[in-house]
């Protein structure tokens, strides 16, 4: 807000789903060194068909549908003045002359900002395509600074990101069975297991699979013992098979959530709930299964494994 | 030999490195039969889930359809694993020598950074073959993949060295960001060669290329000659002759570096 003067929303419908994105953060508000506020800012939309945010946009790039990996590995090879071939280009449903033109302006920027959504990080290349956003933002900044975000959904998952980084190492698709954290998503992420019924149950917080989720997942969800602890009735407290009602975070129950931008906030409850909220829930959980006795047999002899 | 064969199908992955020949070649059939496994986060014995017969040898032969059976010959620098069955993940993870042939098909991360060895997979194979494992620079540094059916997405993610030859179509990103190393595929979907610094990728079919990557030549490489005299060998064929046709050579990523090459053949028009 107070320094990006050049706004690329990628893959996103800010004006519908972030609705308070642009006037509070990222286009109108006068900042320290963007004093014109939304005259001094220019703002780039790039989406796979016209929406409402279009409206806000001053220039705005229509890619076909799947083609947002090429797009932005063409422009990392214009970045660096490297050849692309114009025809296979043209394929992406933009050209090259655009290209070239978002570039430029890209590099003249003072300070940019490409904000993703999940236009790009949950189709077609999935991980790739953030992975390429990152690629072209990191090298960007040889010439001017550039920076990344991107943008989320669902209440406090940025919140869920965090703290599993701060425990663990890693963001997401954790696997403690060893006693220590390995990370491989595709192994150990929520969706994978679900789908190869890899689990023998689950425990889910804060989530809706159930709506979410492809059919082999929410198949295997109802087939094993699966616990989940909501506030509301839900798609997948219906096939559950325990449902903890608990109180609503923010509502009823204080707690802290992390924003977009990974900045912890406070909560404090303007209601009282005769639920418990989840940490309660998740602590006395915890208690019992502490009480139970070990699972690692106590003689085993050693052999070497290679 | 040892032969293993399955009694049940675990409920849950079980992990098994110590399925190797280095760990077997010199233990006795009860040592071996005390082999730990972790079934989910409990430690379970060889003999929970199979049944043992022979011992001291680097010869292992497993029955049954062992999907769930991860970590199969991690890390092996020597011997042989038979799998007459479907195999699972990271089969054949970080080894250094060695032969595994599967009969049925494999899942993903098949050689998962390999050094060395042979790894056969008589079916179809899943994603990241020979692929670097997630925060790792390098993946396959040497040996052999060669795989009958089709594969998945990211197959040599991060190569350096070595072959991997696949018969069939593969998915998404083949050789994405790879350093070096040969790909022979038989067809791909989108994005091959994605980020690739080095290394060659041949298609036998025609398939999409990236806009980053720029038409050479058409040629037959004279290295091709001895890669196919390699694989026949083992049942591959490469077409090389000059009258058969030619590759078209495409050099790429632009993204990244110009020194990838793609060569894709072209059969020569029948007249």
């Amino acid at each position: 807000m107070n320094r990006a003067d050049f706004i690329i929303y990628w893959g996103g419908n800010p004006a519908d789903c972030h609705p308070r994105h642009f006037t509070k953060y990222t286009l109108t508000p006068k900042g320290k060194h963007v004093p014109m506020g939304r005259k001094g800012r220019t703002m780039v939309l790039v989406d796979v068909r016209e929406t409402p945010s279009v409206r806000a946009a001053d220039i705005f790039l229509q890619v076909r549908p799947g083609k947002d990996f090429e797009v932005i590995t063409t422009l990392r090879a214009l970045v660096k003045n490297q050849p692309v071939d114009q025809a296979r280009v043209a394929e992406t449903g933009l050209t090259l002359a655009q290209l070239q033109d978002l570039v430029g302006r890209m590099k003249n920027a003072r300070f940019g900002v490409i904000f993703f959504g999940m236009g790009l990080s949950m189709t077609r290349g999935k991980h790739m395509n953030s992975a390429a956003v990152l690629a072209l933002v990191a090298e960007l900044n040889a010439f001017t600074k550039f920076v990344c975000m991107p943008m989320r959904g669902h209440g406090n998952v940025t919140g869920a990101d965090v703290v599993m980084r701060w425990t663990t190492g890693f963001p997401f698709g954790v696997n403690l069975c060893r006693g220590y954290p390995r990370f491989n998503p595709g192994e150990f992420s929520t969706v994978d297991l679900l789908v190869r019924g890899d689990n023998d149950a689950a425990l889910i917080l804060g989530a809706d699979p159930g709506a979410t989720m492809p059919q082999p997942a929410i198949d295997h969800l109802a087939r094993i013992p699966t616990i989940v602890l909501d506030p509301k009735v839900t798609r997948t407290s219906r096939l559950a098979r325990v449902h903890i009602t608990t109180a609503a975070m923010g509502i009823s129950a204080p707690g802290t959530v992390y924003r977009m931008d990974e900045i912890p906030l406070p909560l404090r409850p303007i209601l009282q709930s005769p639920y418990p909220t989840d940490e309660v829930v998740i602590r006395r959980i915890h208690e019992q299964v502490k009480a139970k006795p070990a699972w690692l047999p106590a003689s085993f002899k050693k052999v070497p494994c290679a | 030999m040892i032969t293993l064969t399955l009694k049940e199908q675990p409920r849950v992955p079980l992990e098994a490195e110590a399925i190797s020949p280095d760990v077997m070649a010199k233990l006795r059939h009860d040592e071996i039969r005390a082999v730990p496994m972790f079934l989910g986060k409990r430690q379970r014995r060889l003999d929970d889930f199979f049944e043992v017969e022979g011992e001291a040898s680097e010869d292992l032969e497993i029955r049954g359809d062992v999907g769930k059976v991860k970590w199969i010959g991690r890390g092996m620098t020597r011997g042989r694993i038979r799998v007459a069955g479907n195999a699972g993940m990271h089969l054949g993870a970080y080894m250094k020598g060695g032969t595994i042939d599967v009969s049925g098909n494999a899942a993903d991360w098949v050689g998962g950074e390999m050094s060395g060895g042979l790894i056969r997979i008589g079916g179809n194979a899943g994603g990241q073959v020979g692929a670097a494992y997630r925060g790792s620079l390098t993946g396959m540094q040497g040996g052999t993949i060669l795989i009958e059916g089709s594969a998945g997405l990211e197959v040599g993610m991060r190569m350096k060295r070595g072959i991997i030859a696949v018969k069939g179509s593969v998915r998404d990103f083949p050789g994405l960001q790879m350093k070096g190393g040969t790909i022979i595929l038989g067809g791909a979907e989108l994005r091959t060669g994605a980020w690739m610094i080095r290394g060659t990728i041949l298609s036998l079919r025609p398939i999409p290329l990236l806009p980053t990557f720029a038409y050479n030549c058409n040629y037959n490489p004279s290295f091709l000659r001895l890669y196919a005299k390699h694989l026949q060998i083992q049942g591959f064929s490469i077409p090389h002759e000059e009258g058969d046709g030619a590759y078209l050579l495409y050099s790429g990523d632009a993204a990244v570096s110009q020194k990838g090459e793609i060569l894709i053949w072209q059969p020569r028009a029948s007249s």
